[in-house]
């Protein structure tokens, strides 16, 4: 059904029900501001529920492209006429309730029902809070892990059963699995100038016990030298720094990289474009450390100050935390719910299914920082000095935790 | 002597009235803005932290600007170049009459009526190092030993950039100087070849001379159109790899809406003014002395 | 003596055989672009890259067709298209035609003006704009983002039309004064007509233009039914996920209209050409 029906939809079986009774009142709006294109996503099974459940609010949906929820958002704030219910992506949400354009949660959290906040994960949790108090709620969650290609393995005589569990393991199997001749690269990860080479690079930097604020630190290059050195082997392609998740993803599909460092979201595609027997696995350790971390991405529902319909907004919320739609948030969008008490069971993709779940707990949040924007750009310069050789590894590093001290100075993590 | 009928004078004013109307107030949103402290917290009033100059000032002294205003300035003069002087020569040889001139002519319009980020996402593909077609082409007739990094090594990525973007804009700068083209009376032609003149020599002095009031005003409008171009690079390369293909305008939407810092991408955004006020000038200099002629 | 050898076929043919080579090579990006609308998403990333797909699927255009209601985006992308090639072209035939006829400095600051007023990126035009036609009510309507994106091309259509207008023979407008006709008439019955090429020229590439709009409908226009086609596209590039092979279909079957209508105006501007634009 398109989205359009889906409104028709549940408009009418509101109508319908607000008929009954006779001293209905009508419903009030709640306007929704999405950015999920996918018409199989689980908002939509969630919004059809909301409706058949209860009479007094309907919700009017607007999908903004991802790229521009926060422009959209931000012209709305400014013209003062800001939607009652919108969806954030997890590293902005600290820049506006640090402002003040979030409406303040905790209360409504702690008196409801339905939301449990202890039972998230504690990624989402960080995330959801600035200085105590909470001010947006994950919708859904994801991080990353590695995802292997098993014809590969067999083919290189590796075991698919023993895929690498620390970093030297791993770059051996890239070593193996690299074919030059036939244009496979070992292992592929993003490293585009923009915030999707800092979510991928920050679980090696906490992996080897590195931290954002002590970018200057041994532990730190290491991590960094960890890519660099693969790309310098030829055992990553040079184009990753060109590349988002979603080309990498492409390449590991195509046949091109025997192993990618990706995310559940892009799981639907498997359904039309793999022709191989593959694998997810956790994220390698590194050898000594054995520290288990990864990034946790997501997008949390938010109401922004100024809403007319906030009751109704939180009431939404709460709808769109049952556990039924994660099932379909799942098995559509590779969405994981943000919360440890809910498993699915018999889920698609089983064993990538288990495999996520656990890595979500050991995924850290970015930040959350008013100006996460602007620690991650020296970041994403620092990544891409190292592996396109302009720097050493130290010395960008160095650079980027020179421009990032003072941004903590002011205000920590 | 020329007229001076009042009817001008409204006419003049109309079309600028209406766009100092619906431009004037947001470019003065947008100086006002880059004259104060703007953040999330405070987008929503008008009255902010008055900062003077400090956001040029930190715009000045921030070594990514600097890199960012000569990759400005790089890729529109390699734009203007590109696009008019290859413009130009394609129009000159469409005015040859042969089987299907036209419609080819017409045809070439297609790589200017694309949407921006679906040319800047398929050149990307076509410079990819490993999966792209340029490279297959390059090394299939033997003229790489290996694959050129077009879009991940920092020195090519602004020549890739801007063969792309000269391929985007290229068949509007034609088209405008093929329509100048046909102003040109044939008698002008016949007289210089019958005095001798050969195909270049009859370009440089008929050709040139009149097509020249149109070549300086697609050369204006070039300028300007790259000046703004944002779809494009934003598609094919983030402004990556390193900064070497991030122009004014992304370098200020990402100050805006990526740092949230607006009075920030506010000031970066005026730099571009610096640029094309210069343009103008020269422009309007430039047609004024040919008036004089 | 000079010895020639009788021209052959090719010598005879060699401008439209290095003609059309040309345009082919030259358009190759936009094969590669229908091409990867036949194929998985998969393929369009392989290495090495595949110049036929080998297994085409119509899956993308069907989608794009079917489900995303491709037409109704046209439709849209038309409607505001249309009245912005006609304010555009009338605002600036006669903004052209007085900046070519007055001689002041008034002309210079006025162009001047004009063309610094297209300078700003649309993205950061974009909330201002929106600020704008909030504050009188039109936000999500479609003359709003018909009024907002008459500006865009407007600059373009006076740098371009003043100096054609220039080329419009004096005498003959003074002639036509001579015979008592008002600055008005002598306008619209001589001068226009005679500038009938470019002005169809500055139509249809502002028409292009238009078609091509995004930023300020995207802006504007929060309801689904009023987005043109350059919003929807955007519909398939999802927070991690895109589908680029619906992409490229969507992007074939957008560009095709627009296409055929230039390959159309051509014959109109050979036959302007033919005709003599300014006998």
């Amino acid at each position: 059904m398109r989205r359009r029906d889906f409104l028709l939809h549940g408009a009418a079986a509101g109508a319908a029900l607000a008929n009954a009774p006779a001293f209905a009142q009508a419903p009030k709006t709640v306007s929704l501001w999405h950015i999920y294109n996918n018409d199989s996503d689980m908002i939509h099974l969630g919004i059809r529920k909301f409706h058949e459940a209860q009479t007094d609010y309907r919700i009017e949906q607007r999908l903004v492209p991802y790229v521009q929820i926060n422009p959209e958002l931000i012209r709305a704030i400014a013209t003062g006429s800001p939607p009652d219910l919108v969806t954030i992506n997890d590293p902005d949400l600290a820049s506006y309730s640090s402002q003040g354009q979030f409406t303040d949660l905790t209360d409504r959290v702690a008196a409801s029902k339905v939301i449990d906040v202890n039972k998230y994960f504690k990624g989402p949790q960080t995330s959801d809070r600035w200085k105590g108090r909470q001010y947006s709620v994950a919708r859904e969650v994801n991080t990353l892990s590695l995802y292997y290609n098993v014809d590969m393995f067999r083919a290189k005589g590796l075991d698919p059963d023993k895929p690498p569990t620390t970093w030297s393991e791993l770059a051996a199997a890239a070593e193996k699995l690299a074919d030059p001749a036939k244009g496979v690269y070992g292992l592929g990860f993003a490293a585009q100038q923009s915030e999707q080479s800092t979510f991928q690079w920050l679980p090696w930097l906490w992996q080897a016990g590195g931290s954002i604020d002590k970018l200057d630190q041994p532990e730190a290059a290491e991590a960094l030298g960890f890519w660099a050195d693969l790309v310098q082997r030829k055992l990553t392609s040079r184009d990753v720094i060109n590349q988002p998740q979603g080309d990498v993803m492409s390449a590991f599909l195509a046949g091109n990289s025997a192993m990618v460092v990706n995310g559940p979201w892009e799981l639907p595609r498997f359904r039309r474009e793999v022709k191989f027997e593959w694998r997810v696995t956790l994220l390698p350790v590194k050898d000594g450390r054995n520290i288990r971390a990864s990034s946790l991405g997501g997008f949390h529902f938010a109401i922004p100050k100024g809403a007319k319909e906030v009751d109704g907004a939180f009431r939404v919320i709460e709808a769109m935390s049952d556990p039924a739609l994660f099932r379909e948030g799942w098995s559509a969008s590779g969405l994981l719910a943000p919360r440890s008490d809910i498993e699915i069971a018999d889920p698609a993709w089983p064993q990538a299914y288990a495999v996520f779940r656990e890595q979500m707990k050991t995924a850290i949040q970015r930040g959350p920082h008013p100006q996460w924007s602007q620690l991650s750009r020296p970041i994403q310069t620092a990544i891409q000095e190292a592996l396109t050789g302009t720097k050493p590894a130290a010395q960008a590093l160095k650079e980027a935790a020179a421009k990032i001290q003072p941004i903590l100075a002011r205000t920590p993590l | 002597m020329s007229e001076r009928s009042p009817l001008l004078y409204v006419f003049l004013l109309v079309p600028v009235g209406y766009l100092v109307s619906l431009i004037g107030f947001p470019i003065l949103y947008n100086l006002v803005m880059s004259l104060q402290e703007v953040n999330l917290g405070n987008i929503d009033t008008l009255w902010r932290p008055f900062l003077g100059l400090q956001n040029y000032r930190d715009a000045l002294a921030d070594p990514t600007f600097r890199k960012v205003f000569v990759n400005t300035l790089v890729f529109v003069s390699a734009n203007v170049i590109g696009q008019v002087g290859i413009g130009c020569l394609v129009a000159v040889a469409f005015t040859r009459d042969f089987a299907g001139a036209h419609f080819l002519r017409g045809l070439l319009l297609a790589a200017w009526l694309l949407p921006a980020l679906v040319v800047g996402t398929v050149w990307k593909w076509l410079f990819a190092t490993q999966s792209g077609v340029i490279n297959y082409f390059l090394a299939s007739l033997g003229l790489i030993a290996s694959p050129v990094h077009w879009l991940s090594d920092p020195s090519m990525a602004m020549t890739a950039l801007n063969i792309a973007h000269i391929w985007f804009g290229m068949p509007f700068s034609m088209i405008l100087i093929a329509a100048a083209l046909t102003s040109i009376p044939d008698e002008l032609y016949e007289a210089a070849a019958l005095d001798g003149a050969g195909v270049l020599a009859r370009f440089r002095f008929v050709t040139l001379p009149a097509i020249s009031p149109a070549l300086l005003a697609v050369a204006c409008l070039v300028t300007i159109s790259s000046l703004r171009a944002f779809d494009v690079i934003f598609a094919m390369t983030h402004g990556g790899p390193l900064d070497s293909t991030n122009v004014l305008p992304l370098f200020s939407y990402q100050a805006s809406f990526q740092d949230f810092d607006f009075g920030h991408g506010a000031a970066i955004g005026m730099f571009a003014f610096v640029i094309v006020f210069a343009v103008a000038l020269l422009y309007v200099r430039l047609a004024y002395r040919e008036q004089e002629l | 003596m000079r010895h020639r050898a009788p021209p052959g076929w090719a010598a005879r043919h060699w401008p439209a055989l290095i003609a059309w080579a040309g345009v082919a090579i030259y358009l190759f990006p936009i094969y590669w672009m229908i091409v990867s609308g036949f194929k998985t998403q998969a393929e369009i990333f392989a290495d090495p890259p595949t110049l036929i797909p080998h297994d085409p699927t119509l899956e993308a255009f069907h989608y794009v067709l079917v489900r995303e209601n491709i037409l109704r985006y046209l439709r849209n992308s038309v409607m505001i298209a249309l009245p912005v090639t006609v304010i555009t072209v009338c605002l600036a035939a006669i903004g052209a035609y007085a900046m070519s006829r007055l001689r002041t400095r008034l002309v210079d600051a006025a162009l001047i003006a004009v063309l610094l007023l297209q300078v700003f990126p649309e993205a950061l035009l974009a909330t201002p704009v929106f600020i704008i036609f909030k504050s009188i009510g039109l936000v999500n309507t479609i003359p709003a983002v018909v009024l907002a994106t008459s500006t865009r091309s407007l600059a373009f259509a006076l740098v371009i039309l003043r100096p054609m207008f220039r080329q419009v023979p004096i005498e003959l407008e003074e002639a036509s004064r001579v015979d008592g006709c008002t600055t008005l008439q002598t306008f619209l019955q001589i001068v226009v007509p005679l500038m009938r090429v470019p002005l169809m020229v500055v139509a249809a590439i502002t028409f292009a233009q238009a078609y091509g709009q995004f930023v300020y409908p995207l802006t504007l226009l929060s309801s689904h039914e009023l987005q043109p086609g350059t919003v929807g596209i955007y519909g398939f590039i999802g927070a991690e996920v895109s589908d680029w092979h619906r992409v490229m279909a969507f992007a074939s079957l957008f560009v095709l209209p627009i296409l055929a209508l230039f390959l159309l105006l051509q014959n109109k501007i050979v036959s302007g050409i033919t005709a003599g634009a300014l006998k």
